[in-house]
């Protein structure tokens, strides 16, 4: 594993787990890219209200990290949260209800997009303010060091230039907790390029606190994977924070409200010639000679169960303000 | 056992003491209040007694202390953080504010943030601008959040148990004034005192004075001044400034019907206007007359001639009560 | 990309594409009508509030696009279907109307229900005979209402001349001493330290302690109120009354043998001053919650000493009774002040005061307003002085007369030119009967 203090990814390999845990690597990003595709159709016919962020591109960060954790762990996410939840083991049809507004929602239409919480599928919030989710996973990881549990942090690369992610490295590194940020650098902060806001290099920032740190390609999900194996492994042996650099890019703009013009040129075509999910086709073909035709039932399949959620959630009853709109505290 | 004099600053670190011990999820950590003990002094030997595992220092990093003390209470700790001088708390409030008020609701009900917040408040000392505040207001529109303030040591200690053992986020506030006061604690006082619950410290039959924190005693002072004139206050120490006992108020009111709530801090926007608007709401019929006593709309000022004609001191009180009952001043 | 299957027309909405988007401009259709597309291919560009965004087909088929090129078209209505290969399905629904701008909004018809000027506002629930709410705090109001008091007549001893609580109680005698929870909301109990009749010997010698009669306590915090609040100023004048005695001795004479008595001196100041205040609103009026209160009718209360207590009645309308009228009113009220018998609505009312001292011989001396009035008269003993006249001495029958003003609501020049106005209706008697 290369350790880097730049933001270039090394370029490598990663094992093989066995052609039905590959398979299953990319089920689940299938059904996060699938999940998303419903969101955005959901959205434009004015079923999802507010905004959303989507996770489009980005599938293998979120799946290649969750593999590796185990119940003791906690994750927190952003805004842009779908995926790591999925990743998790949320079900699909809660999520979609939540972002529906639906009382079968995971936060019975209470959080919306934005801020979904599942503590008993280890996710402790999305969080809708940069940083939050940063800080959560700090908190979370002073309690799970009891129990030999981990906390992971993901996050943007515009959230290195916050005062949460310096003052949460900082906190962490001297107490030794064990938190594993995971930065997902989709190379624009909403319609910004990361680099016309960033003095310096995020990793070197890193680095500088002591802070072990690796920059990856973010798109292939068995690397993410790698990386986080052994991350996650240094924190829960006490060796304190750990930093993951995931490089990648979203296919969508920064929210619904956002064409993404401010993409450069033909970058967008670029990086979709590295889509995840084509990344594992390839690598599913070459290393376990599955057809194409393999492939698609299963994306035929994922399709078929979210068409399906997307039924049932349009179905499903909104929360009943008759009832009370909730309480404030815990008695 | 005979009544002892307690030191408001040991009652603080008595509660923190006695509940570290009696509930292992209890943690305690912020800026130089494990080794050092506090630059109030207020929380000395817990470090000896509990260890870095539980009682910590940390750097001089708010978000990062407020978001730490979120995410384990979320998991299942029952940290409390000392946020050094309430001055310092908009430093804190998005882990206070977005993150653990709002968690019990947003999550549906799958887990509530049982955090307590420590901070020193309060003017008078000469502290300055930034040093001195109330910050009561910043947070009383923050659903999900209980804000409490003690007058008296014994009060001190029974109400940190009591935040400490509330399964929600709560904002413990300590007026810098009473650390080094003494009082008297029967030793049969009970051990923790409802959150939420006002106590009328001097009952009275013409006017039904709110207060707390520091101010209960110039209120008091306030009182024994005014008694000869044939004025005879009753003293209502709220101790929890949110939620606030508005039905205490109301009763007291309803003999009295006349309300006046003394607060330190700015009159616009301050939780005095609040008391005023419930009772209102749910009591005008019981009212001659309502009014508050606040501080200007100015920051605190150092010059001591400055700051104690800016505070709401017993001179204060008397005068206003005096001049609106159209006594002689 | 995997196939679907597409056994039914899919309906294909004009997409919401942003927060807040509410209609859409299809400017290209990048896949034309008739082709045939798969799903995920992009079909259109819209234009929206934002940007130019692409919208893929959601199935595969073949695409009839609704709606043309330019076309404005509201969010959620229809711009195309994608049908089933090999399937010709009859349009059966008309394609959308493309939305117009939007029409100003007529700023004039919201107008339209608006109210006429000078239209009567409902009538208050207390109408005193001033014409204006009383002055009554919530729960003195609802004691009042309980025990059928009228606020109309009572005098408030709050805060601004408020009728609070302590006052309704006390005008319903029987019921304000019957209950020992009511509490003394206006205070001044007396002190706790000796009972009344108790004595206690000192350098004074024996203390006799006299708890003073809620009338006397609500004269005592009155006074210290209009001290307190107001910020006082004082007009003096000397009067020549030699016209008004002569007026007087007249009258006299031609009342002799009947009952009726003369008019006095002072029932001509009362008549004087209530003219006077008909040509000076200010005078008239009280300053109050920050507001000046202007009162139509002219009120002036005499000040008459009772058993043992100062007490105000009001002579109504003075400005346009006749004098004879106005020494009847004040005949009347000062019998039954010394009886004790004045009743609320005859002490109520009053918009200016006079107070004569006259007949205990004192020459001159200065009232406290009584609050919230703006102004009070008072009235010395008219005596024979030597004044100058023409450059010479000579000998005339003079009043002193002390006007004290509320200077938040009455200010020097108007108070001047109002006693210069009493001062010429008395220095020429005979227009008193105007």
């Amino acid at each position: 594993m290369a350790r880097t203090t730049s933001d270039a990814p090394a370029a490598e390999t990663a094992p093989s787990l066995g052609a039905e845990h590959d398979v299953e690597l990319f089920r689940r990003m299938l059904l996060i890219r699938r999940f998303e595709e419903t969101v955005q159709s959901l959205f434009q016919k004015g079923e999802v209200h507010g905004t959303t962020h989507l996770y489009v591109g980005e599938e293998a960060g979120a799946v290649g990290v969750a593999d590796v954790l185990g119940p003791d762990d906690r994750v927190a996410g952003t805004y842009r949260g779908h995926g790591h939840a999925l990743a998790l083991g949320v079900d699909p049809q809660a999520l979609l209800d939540e972002m529906l507004g639906r009382a079968t929602g995971v936060c019975g239409g209470r959080a919306g997009s934005m801020n979904v919480i599942d503590l008993e599928h280890r996710l402790i919030g999305c969080f809708g303010i940069i940083g939050g989710s940063a800080s959560a996973a700090t908190g979370a990881a002073l309690a799970q060091r009891r129990v030999g549990g981990v906390a992971v942090a993901f996050f943007g690369e515009g959230t290195t230039n916050h005062g949460y992610f310096h003052e949460c490295l900082n906190f962490a590194a001297v107490a030794k907790l064990p938190v594993v940020f995971v930065c997902e650098n989709n190379l624009y902060g909403e319609f910004t390029p990361y680099e016309d806001v960033t003095a310096g290099d995020i990793a070197g920032r890193v680095a500088s606190y002591g802070v072990p740190t690796e920059t990856i390609d973010g798109n292939d999900v068995w690397v993410v994977r790698a990386a986080a194996e052994a991350a996650v492994a240094r924190a829960r042996a006490g060796e304190g924070p750990q930093f993951i650099q995931s490089m990648t890019y979203r296919h969508v703009g920064h929210s619904r409200s956002d064409p993404g013009a401010y993409r450069k040129p033909g970058e967008l075509d670029a990086w979709k010639e590295r889509d995840p999910l084509l990344v594992a086709r390839a690598r599913l073909q070459e290393l376990h000679g599955l057809t194409p035709e393999r492939l698609d039932a299963v994306d035929a399949e994922v399709t078929a169960q979210l068409d399906a959620a997307a039924v049932a959630g349009l179905a499903a009853p909104y929360p009943d303000p008759a009832e009370g709109l909730g309480r404030e505290f815990k008695d | 056992m005979p009544d002892a004099k307690l030191e408001f600053r040991r009652a603080v670190r008595d509660a923190l003491d006695e509940e570290l011990a009696r509930d292992d999820r209890v943690i305690f950590f912020g800026e130089d209040v494990a080794k050092p003990g506090g630059v109030f002094a207020a929380t000395p030997g817990l470090y000896d007694t509990y260890g870095e595992e539980r009682v910590f220092d940390t750097p001089i990093s708010e978000l990062a202390i407020t978001g730490a003390a979120f995410g384990s209470a979320v998991c299942g700790l029952r940290p409390v953080i000392e946020i050094m001088f309430g001055d310092f708390l908009p430093l804190a409030m998005d882990g206070l504010v977005n993150q653990a008020a709002k968690y019990w609701y947003l999550s549906n009900e799958q887990a509530s943030v049982p955090l307590v917040v420590r901070s020193a408040i309060g003017g008078g000392g000469r502290f300055g601008a930034i040093h001195s505040q109330v910050p009561v207001p910043w947070f009383q529109a923050v659903p999900g959040l209980k804000i409490v303030g003690p007058s008296t040591s014994g009060d001190a200690k029974a109400l940190l148990k009591a935040s400490i053992r509330d399964d929600n986020p709560v904002l413990f506030l300590e007026h810098k004034r009473l650390y080094g006061r003494r009082d008297e604690v029967a030793a049969d006082a009970p051990e923790t005192l409802e959150l939420g619950r006002a106590h009328v410290v001097r009952p009275g039959s013409d006017l039904t004075l709110v207060t707390a924190m520091n101010t209960v005693h110039h209120a008091l002072a306030a009182a024994e001044r005014l008694a000869p004139d044939g004025v005879d206050v009753e003293v209502i120490d709220l101790r929890t400034l949110r939620p606030l006992d508005v039905p205490a108020v109301l009763a007291s009111v309803a003999r009295t019907n006349r309300l006046l709530v003394v607060e330190e801090g700015p009159i616009s926007g301050g939780w005095a206007g609040e008391v005023v608007a419930r009772v209102s709401e749910d009591a005008l019929g019981d009212l001659d007359d309502v009014w508050r006593l606040a501080t200007a709309d100015i920051p605190i000022p150092y010059s001591p001639p400055l700051e104690d004609a800016f505070l709401p001191g017993e001179d204060a009180i008397v005068v206003s009560i005096r001049t609106r009952l159209g006594l002689a001043a | 990309m995997a196939s679907t299957v597409t056994p039914v027309v899919v309906d294909v909405p004009m997409p919401k594409l942003s927060d807040g988007m509410e209609e859409g401009t299809i400017l290209t259709w990048t896949a034309a009508d008739g082709a045939t597309v798969a799903r995920g291919q992009e079909i259109v560009e819209i234009e929206t509030d934002k940007a130019a965004m692409a919208y893929e087909a959601e199935a595969d088929g073949v695409l009839r696009t609704l709606a043309a090129e330019g076309d404005t078209v509201a969010v959620g209505a229809l711009i195309a279907r994608i049908e089933p290969e090999g399937a010709a399905i009859p349009d059966e629904t008309a394609p959308p109307v493309a939305v117009a701008p939007a029409a100003a909004a007529d700023p004039a018809g919201a107008g339209g229900a608006g109210h006429e000027a000078g239209s009567p506002e409902p009538p208050a629930p207390v109408r005193p005979e001033t014409g204006a709410r009383a002055n009554a705090s919530p729960v003195a109001r609802r004691v009042a209402g309980e025990r059928g008091v009228d606020l109309a007549g009572l005098t408030g001893s709050g805060p601004g001349g408020r009728i609070v609580k302590a006052d309704v109680l006390a005008a319903t005698p029987a019921a304000a001493s019957a209950s020992p929870a009511a509490p003394a909301s206006q205070a001044a109990s007396a002190p706790a330290a000796a009972a009344p009749g108790e004595s206690a010997v000192g350098a004074k010698g024996a203390v006799t302690v006299v708890t003073p009669t809620r009338v006397q306590l609500v004269v005592a915090r009155r006074m210290a109120e209009a001290k307190a609040t107001a910020p006082e100023f004082v007009v003096e004048a000397e009067i020549d009354m030699t016209s008004a005695v002569a007026m007087r001795a007249r009258l006299k004479a031609l009342l002799a043998g009947s009952e009726t008595p003369p008019p006095s001196l002072n029932d001509m100041v009362v008549t004087a001053v209530g003219r006077a205040l008909r040509g000076h609103p200010k005078a008239n009026g009280a300053f109050r919650d920050g507001r000046f209160e202007l009162f139509e009718r002219v009120n002036v209360g005499v000040a008459v000493a009772g058993p043992d207590t100062l007490v105000v009645p009001t002579v109504f309308d003075a400005d346009v009774r006749s004098l004879g009228a106005i020494a009847a009113d004040v005949r009347r009220l000062a019998a039954k002040a010394r009886d004790g018998a004045l009743t609320p609505p005859e002490l109520a009312g009053g918009t200016f005061s006079v107070s004569n001292l006259g007949m205990f011989g004192i020459d001159r001396f200065t009232a406290v307003l009584n609050p919230p009035q703006a102004g009070i008269l008072a009235v010395g003993a008219v005596r024979e002085r030597a004044v100058v006249r023409d450059g010479e001495l000579a000998v005339r029958s003079t009043m002193h007369v002390a006007l004290t003003c509320d200077h938040r609501i009455l200010y020097g020049a108007d108070a001047a030119r109002f006693l210069a106005r009493v001062r010429e209706l008395l220095e020429q008697a005979e227009t008193l009967v105007l």
